[in-house]
């Protein structure tokens, strides 16, 4: 009874040791069973000293060592395999071994049988998928139990004489296997806390990182501005709880959120010098408030009492500006908001940089549908006037004609603005072209329109239709020798409406060729107006046609509104003669 | 007068050009044309003093027209051109004539006189390039613009030159002349050529004489003067 207490108390210093490394990163790697060979080694080199300082901690009795050396076998092998759990066993087995004695032998093989037993256990439950169960205290209480009692038979079957070694078991067998096995358990419950604050904090810390991801995005896609940025201010305040939030541009702060905005305004330059050092170094700047003191350069009665500047980078490295977090004087900066301003300064900086991509996108589509109106000009109105020019003596009323077409065709290029036509106003545009382009190619270009009616009122983006005709005579039929044939087709197919121009001349090359631009120009802004699923398709059988394809959706484009409306004058007429007969 | 021919793809500009040089009173037109292919055929059939040439036209431009014509029969060329900086600045280091749509009057007046003046065509071989890369042939109511490695055979007789390819038999207008020096086919005969790659089996007849089998299976005739050059050119003799 006595050997059990003091057991007991040598578990106690033993758990007291554990539980102090557990604070330490050295434990870290005790947490999960990655498999990975660090983790493995870090297991069996922590096992190996908690086995040699069971065997340390153990106390002499009979030529022998009552100990618990088995605690860091078994749980070397159940935290690192069979493999660890054996060498684990080993480096322990032979330590005790060194120390001599009657049992010296015994007590070797039995440390590695242990340590080879949680080995096993190990693999039984990774195979089985059952990881979390090697974490259960009742498991290890249970096997390290079970490998107690196994070292106990070892004992009594190597160590000689027998009936020394039978005497010496019967005085330690029930103290060792109760302690060992308690202790085995609180040890694995130490490794199961540290495993579960772990996951708590990092649960936490990845909750408030997403949230404030979620309610942020798009924010700043309208731009890097008091309105956005207040609107962020806020969320980073609310979801990280400090004491107030800024976020500056270069020059001046753009919005402030928490203690101290009554004198931190928006839109007052910046005077803190470790904002002016953030932005000129590209640093993070923490003022901590003892050995870096933050001092309000506002005003004296401001409780702020430590800062954490982080500037926000653009591309290039260019500072865009800084997002600073605050805590009072009484208050001091968590970690986790430590680490997590980090992350949102990223987080920012990406979010204007995909702002200023998207504004520069829509530039871009502004400045291609001017280079799509720009682009077609020079060529045709030279082969235009070319054109007239032959005309003109033979047959003046047919130049006259041509002029005032040319004269349509471009006052509709000058329209610059507008987004988009209905299919029939895009038509009379492609028919002032052709008018022209027909006359040039006379004697060998035939063009038909084949657009039901129901469509003309459908709305597309503005210079759908005329650059495909363009690019049908252009690229097709001008390089046939004679009947050329273009066709513009208009169809309802699929739930979709389909617009098509064809030629009879199957020239398309798939790659290459500078109109390609527009008509990828086209697509795009097919795309955008439309989703992804429409747009621009070209296919073609060599030298028989070429076909433009273009795709939209035939409900959004068939104007519902204008059917309803149809349909209500319809109503009334019926209405109104009911009346009348009755 | 001055017999000419006016090519042009553009109806209306071809119409003009015609009717400004029937105004000068020094030019016949003898015929026009909207493309390089008939074009060939024209000047081939009437022989005109000169030709008015469009250089952008469908297939065969008027520049690689000027390949295909027999050097010994080629007739003044005049490029008309409504812009093509790259032959603006060969006519001009050439000394070329050549005119700008829309044609003004007294331009095509100084062109006129020049025409005049000079007896010989000039030699146009800077613009012209020395192989072909498409054979223009006709066929029964069409147009054929063959490769020359698709060509087995080429022979002239008294309708005309023509050709015999892996897939059909056309005529062109092109003289053997011309397709002897700017394809690959080679001389076996006074009236024959044949692409060497397409020789099947020489046969050696009496007299010196032999018969070409090519791999499509055409006959053709190897004359006593040209079966040596064959003969050395395959390393035989």
């Amino acid at each position: 009874m006595e050997l059990i207490f003091s057991l007991l108390q040598q578990l106690s210093v033993y758990l007291v040791i554990a539980y102090l490394l557990s604070k330490t990163p050295l434990f870290m790697p005790l947490t999960t069973v990655s498999g990975r060979l660090s983790q493995r080694f870090s297991c069996y080199v922590l096992f190996s000293l908690f086995c040699i300082l069971g065997t340390y901690f153990g106390l002499n009795i009979e030529d022998a060592i009552a100990n618990t050396r088995a605690i860091g076998a078994v749980m070397g092998g159940l935290l690192g395999g069979p493999i660890v759990g054996f060498a684990v066993g080993l480096t322990g087995g032979m330590h005790r071994y060194s120390m001599g004695g009657f049992t010296d032998v015994a007590c070797a093989i039995s440390t590695t049988a242990e340590g080879l037993l949680g080995g096993l256990l190990h693999s039984y439950y990774v195979r089985r998928g059952q990881v979390d169960q090697l974490y259960r205290p009742f498991i290890v209480f249970t096997i390290t139990l079970v490998a107690e009692i196994i070292q106990m038979f070892i004992i009594l079957i190597v160590a000689e004489p027998y009936d020394k070694a039978l005497h010496l078991v019967s005085a330690i067998a029930l103290p060792m296997v109760i302690a060992n096995s308690l202790g085995a358990a609180l040890f694995m419950s130490i490794i199961q806390d540290r495993k579960t604050i772990y996951e708590k904090y990092s649960a936490a810390f990845s909750s408030r990182a997403l949230k404030i991801a979620q309610r942020s995005v798009g924010i700043l896609s309208q731009g890097f501005n008091e309105e956005s940025t207040k609107k962020i201010a806020k969320i980073v305040y609310e979801e990280t709880g400090v004491g107030a939030v800024a976020i500056t541009d270069r020059d001046k702060i753009l919005a402030f959120i928490g203690i101290g905005d009554d004198h931190h305004l928006p839109g007052t330059p910046i005077s803190s010098g470790y904002t002016r050092r953030s932005i000129d170094n590209c640093e993070l700047v923490y003022a901590d408030g003892h050995d870096m003191p933050y001092c309000c350069s506002l005003s004296n009665r401001c409780k702020l009492g430590s800062a954490l500047v982080i500037p926000l980078v653009g591309g290039n490295n260019d500072v865009l500006g800084t997002i600073k977090l605050y805590e009072p004087k009484r208050k001091l900066f968590s970690t986790v908001n430590l680490t997590l301003g980090e992350g949102i300064a990223k987080l920012l900086s990406n979010q204007i940089l995909t702002g200023r991509y998207e504004q520069q996108q829509i530039l871009l589509t502004q400045a291609e549908l001017r280079l799509l109106q720009a682009q077609v000009n020079p060529h045709f109105l030279f082969n235009a006037l070319n054109t007239i020019s032959a005309i003109i003596r033979r047959d003046p009323d047919k130049a006259r004609q041509l002029i005032q077409h040319l004269s349509q065709f471009f006052r509709r290029n000058l329209k610059q603005n507008i987004e988009t036509v209905t299919i029939s106003e895009e038509l009379q545009h492609v028919r002032s072209y052709l008018e022209i382009e027909l006359a040039r190619f006379s004697d060998r270009l035939n063009v038909e329109i084949i657009v039901p009616d129901e469509l003309m009122r459908v709305n597309l983006p503005t210079f759908t239709l005329q650059p495909l005709v363009e690019n049908a005579i252009k690229h097709g039929t001008s390089s046939l020798l004679e009947n050329g044939q273009i066709i513009i087709r208009g169809y309802v197919f699929d739930n979709q409406l389909v617009l098509e121009v064809e030629d009879n001349a199957g020239t398309y090359q798939p790659v290459g060729e500078e109109s390609g631009l527009g008509m990828k120009i086209v697509d795009k802004r097919l795309k955008n107006m439309f989703g992804q699923q429409y747009g621009l398709k070209m296919s073609s059988q060599p030298n028989v046609w070429t076909r433009a394809t273009i795709t939209l959706p035939e409900d959004k484009a068939l104007q519902h509104n204008d059917i309803n409306k149809i349909y209500v004058e319809a109503n009334k007429q019926d209405h109104r003669n009911g009346e009348n007969t009755a | 007068m001055i017999k000419a021919i006016v090519i042009d793809d553009e109806l209306y500009a071809r119409e003009e050009l015609i009717d400004l040089l029937l105004d000068s009173g020094e030019i016949d037109v003898i015929g026009s044309c909207n493309n390089a292919i008939e074009g060939l055929k024209k000047i081939n059939a009437l022989k005109p003093d000169v030709i008015f040439l469009d250089i952008q036209m469908p297939q065969i431009t008027g520049i690689e027209m000027l390949s295909m014509l027999d050097p010994d029969t080629m007739p003044k060329v005049v490029f008309v051109t409504a812009y093509d900086e790259y032959a603006l600045k060969a006519f001009e280091d050439n000394a070329f004539d050549y005119l700008l749509k829309p044609v003004e009057t007294c331009r095509l007046n100084k062109t006129i006189k020049r025409l005049k003046r000079e007896y010989e065509a000039k030699d146009y071989s800077p613009l012209m390039s020395d192989m072909l890369e498409l054979i223009p042939c006709t066929g029964h109511n069409r147009i054929l613009l063959l490769r020359p490695e698709d060509i087995e055979v080429a022979y002239s007789d008294l309708s005309g030159v023509h050709i015999l390819s892996t897939e059909t038999k056309a005529n062109t207008q092109l003289t053997l002349k011309v397709l002897e020096e700017k394809t690959p086919l080679i001389r076996c005969h006074r009236q024959y050529l044949v692409h060497p790659q397409a020789i099947r089996e020489i046969k050696l007849l009496d007299n010196g004489l032999a018969e070409i089998t090519t791999q499509y299976g055409y006959q053709v005739p190897v004359s006593r003067r040209y079966l040596k050059e064959l003969k050395d050119r395959f390393g035989l003799s």
